[in-house]
């Protein structure tokens, strides 16, 4: 018999359920590089405004840095988009939902582009 | 269980309510709530890192701040999320394109016990430097 957990581990195969593992795996990478550089390199694990400044204007930085922003906002919102589909939404209102959430996602890149860019330049 | 007459809320809570449920379940609401927790974590580190427009003067002091034991702890608090929804993730993956989907129930508890041994590692760490 299935049960509700069967289900739940191998999942249906979805656009969204392909992208949230293939960011989750690239997190994996991009999140130890960022620890890895933003905490384990700089001194007491954490960088002063000029160091801050300094580390941000290297192009392969900055390259990953964005690169980490866009995964782990995609990979946010899809986790965010699964557990609003679990109030069974109709196929319109989760057309919408996922909508608003692209709406949310590329504001929060913006916002990341723009602070990066407002630090570096 | 009457779920057709239960409000919208109440369904999608569902999920959250482990009683008498099996190990998978637990693995499921557990990669929720870490999930959850870190989109949450996401956007407070968004907002945090807009002080660095404030320049030195708004940066500087509260870097002083986040090197307390405190923060230390709450930053401890957050790789334990990572590591147990990063492993949790990575079975859920493996078992989704039909690998070791026999072994699932082994494989959580071998990578939580391998997210344990590394959230005690990542303590020291933390702490030590």
């Amino acid at each position: 018999m299935a049960t509700q957990a069967d289900r739940i581990t191998a999942p249906a195969p979805s656009w969204g359920w392909f992208l949230q593992a293939i960011t989750g795996l690239a997190l994996v990478v991009l999140l130890a590089v960022h620890m890895v550089a933003q905490h384990f390199v700089a001194a007491h694990g954490l960088r002063d405004y000029a160091e801050v400044v300094a580390y941000l204007r290297n192009p392969l930085v900055t390259a990953i840095e964005l690169l980490f922003l866009v995964t782990v906002t995609t990979h946010a919102l899809l986790g965010v988009r699964a557990i609003v589909f679990d109030f069974g939404l109709s196929d319109p209102a989760e057309k919408r939902v996922t909508w608003a959430l692209w709406g949310v996602g590329v504001l929060t890149v913006g916002y990341g582009v723009w602070l990066t860019w407002t630090i570096i330049r | 269980m009457a779920m057709a007459q239960d409000s919208k809320l109440k369904r999608a809570a569902h999920w959250a309510d482990v009683r008498g449920r099996g190990l998978g379940m637990w693995a499921y609401v557990l990669n929720r709530v870490t999930g959850i927790g870190l989109v949450v974590y996401l956007y407070i580190h968004l907002v945090v890192l807009s002080m660095l427009t404030g320049g030195p003067a708004a940066w500087d002091p509260f870097i002083k701040v986040v090197r307390s034991p405190l923060f230390l702890g709450l930053d401890v608090v957050l790789i334990s999320g990572w590591l147990i929804h990063g492993l949790n993730g990575l079975r859920v993956t493996l078992t989704g394109v039909g690998l070791g989907v026999r072994a699932q129930k082994a494989m959580f508890v071998g990578f939580m016990a391998l997210a344990a041994i590394g959230i005690v590692a990542m303590a020291l760490l933390v702490f030590r430097s």
